[in-house]
């Protein structure tokens, strides 16, 4: 896939980072008042305005004119650059940034209410399930993550609003906090006599004792550096070198520089890259480059040597990961995203997906996938406003009266999990959609049939596109019986005999399903499904998304989901687990 | 052909190399027949095929056996002549220790109680239909059971090993003149070839001959080398029948549901308890 776009010019630092992929980067620099000044906080991510949008909304910072790419939040700007993302800011020298709002039980219950599907928050929960916790003769404190992955601590104290503190992770927090005092100027103080910290013009700057090895290096990681202003690189030189630090490279004006301002780098105590700007300081101008515009010739279908619209190939649904299926509030008005907003898209969606997995295997997901990102704002096509219709009042109250779902730690058994958890299927509609792995889609014909066969759980079908009887009343499957026929380059499939036991957002037994699969150019093959069940919608619906050809692969890589089911056994072992330990405390408190 | 099948039952006494040349006499005996061509010139075998016998039960020779008690003569194993050329599968000593302990453990042990996809080439002579496509550069054969499926890659000059070992491998495919010959390779080591513990590990190859006999009838032969298990390569031959019905089809046959109680059991909460 060819990147549609290319940032030319980053800080020195995030520079080699940069790849086809988008993700974000944050700076934080806070501000110092007779010395140095922390002055901005680095955040690497792979959509500004979408950003600078989050940090607006839910941390109160304030763009500033003629820097797309940075906010000001209190005493410290954030500057946001497109770069890669490797992991989250946690465990890193800098494990998170701090900010102080005056009602943090109001923040909580906002933020919660919003829904991380619905903003990308994350809520850090405690272990007893709460998310606000009072800290003794300090204040009160929450956490939470954005969605590129930086952890962000929310704390009410009175004294300091907006922007409050940088958390480092550090080997020996002293020595680490008198490097920066020495170094930058800082005062040595102790916030509301419980935690050791440097102040910087309102910005405090604490350390936490990492104990587990050595803290990550920050570079490449969601919080990519802190920077700190200075009034002189020279005075500032004089100080680092009776640390023992220096600066890597001389100081100078980075290319794109939107001011005349110099800029260089330290590397700071526990693996912590430090940016060090004079005044003046307006970050750096990224240029975003258009993708070609494609070919408008018409595209010919090409035919198999029998005669028949060619689909063969393999095919990844990887582009089409993010769309959502109906157009959201947030894109009203709108019939394309930019490719930087689909990118972020995605990487939104990767990450909701992928929470509950280890953080390794979540970072290297997170640049999986090198085909670029769809800009289709819904998948819903019809009807046209991407909305599905209305439900049936009788589908309603059969909702209304529907017993609640197990949850995965209360399963009972395999089936309070659902079909997909068992690798039985995703159901007729489910099984083509898109997810964060497994998107492949082998199409293979024979005179008169197609096999069209899915890499996730691995399900294959044979539609035959000649007239044939279908399946008598009495055989119903999960994935029904498909009955297929072309109507010019177009393979369409009518899918009978299902056996109702899995549902599509409440689809009922009695669904018809119509897919369509038409190859639209050389490396896309456009797929649509209508879905008509007048039982739970007034009217049918249509979806639609690509398919990309994906010339890497020669077949699907087998996915024996259910040989491999570990999750499974893992999951109902913790639910008997829990079962014994509440039988446990039951039998203690009689 | 019948006349070659008994022929062949005939010549276990006269050793390997008669057996081997047998290959020989069934080019001769099929010689004859002449199949329909493909739109490439080569052999239509687009179809839905399936074996019939009792080589999923045994791929050697068994006599009649109880079962599954509760599911009374229907749980039964029905006696049946082996498929093996030769008689016996050739196995080193451990080998046949360990194929004696799977057999023992087989209502649990039999990765296909656990649904799990069969591997080659047990899928092709499991008792249910299977169905080839040949596409233009691949041949694809899908299995109803477990939904195994078997993408065949045609003419590949110095094909690559698979990146990593699965159940169903990885097929590379040729026609020697009217007979489909796939190598597959790249196998997991832990399927079975059979209800009876039989037996390979992932150091298995295995070499196909697809071959019309008649118009309703293909020649299966696959060779087996696993020089971890086995003192010498080995042969099982067995025709494949087409489905005649006008309205056959590989009917999706997801068994998951079926196996959890074997896999799962000991971890659930009965309703009762």
């Amino acid at each position: 896939m060819k990147c549609r776009t290319k940032i030319k010019e980053i800080c020195p630092t995030v520079a080699k980072f940069f790849s086809s992929i988008l993700s974000f980067l944050v700076c934080a620099i806070p501000l110092m008042a007779n010395a140095a000044a922390p002055h901005h906080i680095t955040i690497a991510l792979s959509n500004i305005s979408e950003a600078i949008s989050w940090y607006e909304e839910h941390l109160d910072c304030e763009v500033i004119a003629g820097r797309d790419d940075t906010v000001a939040c209190g005493n410290a700007e954030i500057e946001f650059f497109l770069g890669r993302t490797v992991g989250g800011s946690q465990g890193t020298g800098v494990d998170r940034i701090g900010f102080s709002v005056p009602n943090l039980d109001a923040k909580m219950a906002e933020l919660e209410s919003v829904g991380v599907r619905g903003s990308g928050v994350r809520l850090v929960r405690f272990d007893d399930g709460s998310l606000v916790r009072e800290i003794p003769g300090l204040y009160k404190t929450a956490f939470i993550t954005d969605p590129w992955g930086t952890k962000i601590e929310l704390v009410q104290d009175e004294d300091l609003y907006g922007f409050h503190h940088i958390q480092l992770n550090s080997v020996d927090p002293s020595e680490a906090l008198n490097w920066y005092a020495q170094v930058f100027g800082g005062e040595r103080a102790s916030l509301k006599g419980v935690l050791d910290g440097v102040v910087f013009d309102g910005v405090w700057l604490l350390a936490s004792e990492y104990t587990d090895g050595r803290p990550g290096i920050t570079q490449g990681r969601t919080i990519d550096h802190i920077g700190f202003e200075v009034d002189s690189f020279e005075e500032t030189s004089t100080q680092m070198s009776s640390v023992g630090a220096e600066f890597r490279g001389e100081p100078a004006v980075p290319d794109n520089g939107r001011s005349s301002t110099r800029q260089a780098f330290i590397l700071g105590p526990d693996g912590v890259t430090i940016s060090v700007v004079e005044p003046g300081w307006e970050g750096i101008e990224v240029e975003l480059v258009a993708a070609a515009s494609e070919s408008t010739e018409l595209y010919v279908v090409p035919k198999t040597p029998w005669g028949e619209p060619d689909l063969q190939g393999i095919w990844t649904a990887d582009a089409a990961h993010g769309i959502p299926l109906q157009r959201g509030i947030d894109v009203a008005g709108t019939d394309e995203l930019t490719p930087e907003e689909a990118a972020a898209r995605r990487e939104r969606g990767t990450l909701n997906s992928i929470w509950g997995y280890d953080r390794e295997w979540r970072d290297t997901t997170l640049g999986y996938v090198t085909s670029a990102p769809s800009t289709q704002v819904a998948m819903v096509v019809d009807p046209p406003n991407g909305q599905l219709p209305e439900t049936t009042a009788a589908y309603k109250e059969l909702v209304a009266n529907a017993a609640p779902r197990i949850p995965p730690q209360r399963a009972r058994t395999p089936v309070d999990l659902g079909t997909y958890v068992r690798c039985i299927t995703r159901g007729p509609v489910g099984m083509m959609m898109p997810s964060i792995y497994n998107n492949g889609l082998q199409i293979l014909q024979s005179p008169g049939n197609v096999a069209i066969q899915k890499e996730m759980i691995h399900e294959t079908r044979v539609i035959s596109t000649e007239y044939r009887e279908g399946f008598g009343e009495g055989l119903k499957t999960w994935l029904g019986d498909s009955h297929g026929r072309w109507e010019g380059d177009t393979l369409v499939v009518e899918v009978r005999n299902l056996n109702g036991r899995t549902s599509y957002l409440g689809s009922s037994e009695d669904m018809k399903l119509t897919q369509r699969f038409t190859r639209t150019g050389p490396d896309t093959l456009q797929y649509e499904f209508t879905v008509e069940d007048p039982a739970v919608w007034t009217e049918p619906w249509t979806g639609m998304f690509n398919f990309i050809k994906d010339d890497n692969q020669i077949e699907l890589v087998e996915y024996a989901c259910h040989e491999g089911n570990y999750g499974m056994t893992n999951t109902l072992s913790a639910a008997r687990t829990i079962d014994a330990r509440e039988a446990e405390e039951t039998e203690y408190q009689e | 052909m019948v006349n070659l099948f008994q022929l062949i039952k005939t010549l276990p006494t006269l050793g390997l190399s008669l057996i081997i040349g047998t290959g020989s006499l069934v080019a001769q005996e099929i010689g004859d027949y002449e199949p329909r061509e493909a739109w490439d010139g080569n052999p239509d075998i687009n179809g839905i095929w399936q074996a019939i016998g009792t080589a999923h039960w045994d791929l050697e020779d068994h006599e009649a056996s109880a079962g599954l008690p509760e599911m009374g003569a229907i749980g039964s194993v029905p006696p049946g002549q082996g498929v093996v050329v030769g008689g016996e599968i050739p196995y080193q000593d451990w080998a046949l220790e360990k194929r004696q302990e799977n057999w023992a453990g087989r209502p649990t042990a039999d990765p296909e109680t656990k649904c799990y996809l069969p591997g080659v080439p047990r899928a092709t002579y499991l008792p249910y239909p299977f169905q080839i496509l040949q596409g233009t550069d691949k041949i694809m054969v899908v299995y109803g059971f477990a939904e195994a499926n078997r993408t065949i890659h045609m003419n590949v000059e110095n094909p690559e090993s698979p990146p990593l070992d699965t159940w169903m491998g990885r097929s590379y495919g040729n026609w020697d003149g009217n007979t489909l010959v796939v190598e597959a390779q790249g196998f997991l080591g832990e399927a079975w070839f059979d209800r009876a513990g039989n037996f390979a590990s992932n150091a298995l190859r295995v070499t196909e001959r697809y071959t019309p006999i008649s118009p309703d009838a293909l020649l299966y032969e696959a060779t087996i080398e696993d020089p971890t298990v086995f003192t010498r390569p080995w042969q099982i031959r067995m025709p494949l029948y087409r489905r005649l019905e006008p309205n056959a089809r590989v009917v999706e046959y997801k068994c998951v549901e079926f196996s959890e109680e074997i896999l799962y059991g000991h971890l659930m909460k009965k309703e009762d308890e």
